[in-house]
């Protein structure tokens, strides 16, 4: 699935993403001491026990697809009420950008990935897509990726059933640029929205699960690497509502 | 400002026990530090626990069926009294023993054809026929577990509460319609002061007719108030173990006496 030579291995390690080798052959690496990844042990396929985060929780990558099933499950019902009330109504604004930026036209073959529903839709995995090389002409995925245990092979899938000069588009919470908004961000995020999920659908947890999974997400720089990593060229990205969202936009050549 | 505001901040948002002076810390905050007390808990902040407060009040008046709300209002605003009420019960021997055992009624624990068992007019059998009557399937489902009471003692005192909430019906003869909730409520808040039955007594009302407040106020609440008042506290019965005692002799140690009506047909 991934091409040889041209993949890169992220990993997530203390407080920050870095790029830890380069090389497919590492598959199962695992970084053990925050910021020193030159000295990560390698880890032979077999003994593949790696953990990623879910939220701030440490968990097993195995087990962090069924976790963030079991919240999407829990707060489908409220999804769109929740989404106003937490942002205002903003979300409509960002997602209207998204399109702007997008400009779809009668006739684009355009997949949107973690979409939840849509006029005609196919159930399948971000990081093994259920399509062939080459197929679509734009890329979307707005507020998913951040929860796909390996964003790296989603985004290079997301290369492989582009066609050559299709873009990808990806909508996602990033990093306030701003210092005294990243507090009142902080604030609202963590004293606010898990009372509003516990009061409006019942279920703080998920809600908490979802501040805590927007700090684990690398910032609007990181993000734009790791899209380069998946070879994609004329990687940019505009951040939206000081930094609280970032819009990232790659191609295929 | 800011230097002014860090501390007030700090106090508002931080978690029970978090001592980490770190500035970002009380803003975004988890566990860390406050690790869980007991399982299920969600440590909050004193922010948070208001704005739980408010926002499960303005829910439960506006839909009713969100009992979990009414759960999470009484979580959030009866610490004080909750120790109150656990002081009172370790005074008591049989409260005491409560607190020591923990005894707890949930289907795990009740022993539905043991009490089936029983002669009519026990407490075991009555309750049971309560149960039956007022529509409980079984098996009889749990009430959902304390999450934001930061004392794990204290969690258990108003896990207790809402356990013994049927028995309460049982033994006042109330039917669970909303008439006769809110005259166990009137009863409760008599007994226990906790601020959630308080609430629940006197915003409960709101959604009735003029004949059902009209009942309620003249004869039913006099009532409640008057058996909460002459009853000892309700928390320091071990129901577990009374379960073949009389419903009557159980009531006369009480002073609980018959209700003025026949509530069923009137909400």
């Amino acid at each position: 699935m991934a091409a040889p030579g041209s993949c890169a291995l992220w990993s997530y390690c203390g407080r920050g993403w870095s790029r830890a080798m380069r090389g497919c052959q590492l598959l199962g690496l695992r970084s053990s001491w925050p910021g020193d990844l030159l000295s990560a042990r390698l880890l032979s396929q077999e003994k593949r026990a790696a953990e990623t985060h879910f939220g701030f929780e440490t968990v097993s990558e195995e087990e962090k697809g069924g976790k963030v099933y079991q919240v999407f499950e829990s707060v489908a019902k409220k999804y769109d009420v929740m989404n106003d009330m937490m942002s205002l109504g903003i979300h409509r604004v960002w997602k209207d950008l998204l399109l702007w930026k997008m400009h779809p036209l009668p006739g684009t073959q355009l997949l949107d990935v973690a979409g939840g529903t849509g006029l005609a839709w196919v159930l399948g995995d971000a990081e093994e897509l259920p399509f062939d090389d080459d197929k679509f002409d734009i890329y979307t995925i707005a507020f998913g990726i951040r929860n796909v245990t390996h964003i790296d092979q989603a985004l290079q899938e997301a290369h492989r059933v582009l066609k050559p000069g299709g873009r990808f588009l990806c909508l996602e919470f990033s990093q306030v640029n701003n210092p005294l908004i990243s507090r009142l961000y902080d604030l609202y995020s963590f004293q606010v929205i898990p009372v509003l999920g516990e009061v409006i659908a019942g279920d703080w947890k998920s809600y908490q699960y979802l501040v805590e999974s927007i700090r684990r997400f690398p910032s609007q720089e990181e993000f734009k690497d790791m899209i380069e990593d998946a070879g994609f060229h004329k990687v940019t990205y505009e951040s939206l509502t000081s930094g609280i969202v970032a819009i990232h936009s790659g191609f295929k050549l | 400002m800011a230097t002014l505001l860090r501390p007030v901040l700090r106090r508002l948002c931080g978690l029970p026990g978090l001592q980490r002076p770190a500035a970002e810390m009380p803003l975004r905050a988890r566990s860390d530090g406050a690790g869980p007390l007991y399982s299920h808990h969600l440590p909050t902040s004193p922010l948070q626990k208001g704005l739980l407060a408010a926002g499960s009040a303005a829910m439960a008046l506006y839909n009713p069926y969100r009992h979990d709300m009414v759960a999470v209002l009484g979580e959030t605003t009866g610490h004080r009294t909750l120790k109150v009420l656990r002081d009172q019960m370790r005074r008591d021997p049989e409260g005491a023993q409560i607190l020591q055992e923990r005894p707890r009624i949930s289907t795990s624990t009740l022993d539905l054809g043991k009490l089936q068992s029983l002669p009519e007019g026990s407490l075991g059998r009555e309750y049971l026929r309560f149960l039956d009557v007022n529509g409980h399937c079984f098996p009889y489902d749990t009430r959902a577990p304390t999450r934001f009471v930061d004392d794990e003692e204290l969690a258990y005192v108003i896990q207790r509460y809402r356990e013994v909430h049927d028995m309460l019906h049982t033994l006042l003869g109330m039917p669970t319609n909303i008439l006769g909730e809110i005259v166990v409520k009137w009863f409760e808040a008599v007994q226990t002061g906790l601020p959630m039955c308080i609430l629940g007594a006197f915003f409960g009302p709101i959604r009735l007719g003029a004949q059902s407040l009209q009942v309620l106020v003249s004869e039913l609440i006099p009532w409640a108030v008057q058996n909460g008042r002459r009853a000892p506290c309700v928390l320091n019965l071990y129901y577990e173990r009374r379960w073949e005692q009389s419903l009557r002799a159980l009531r006369e140690e009480l002073g609980i006496t018959a209700p003025p009506m026949h509530v069923q047909g009137l909400a």
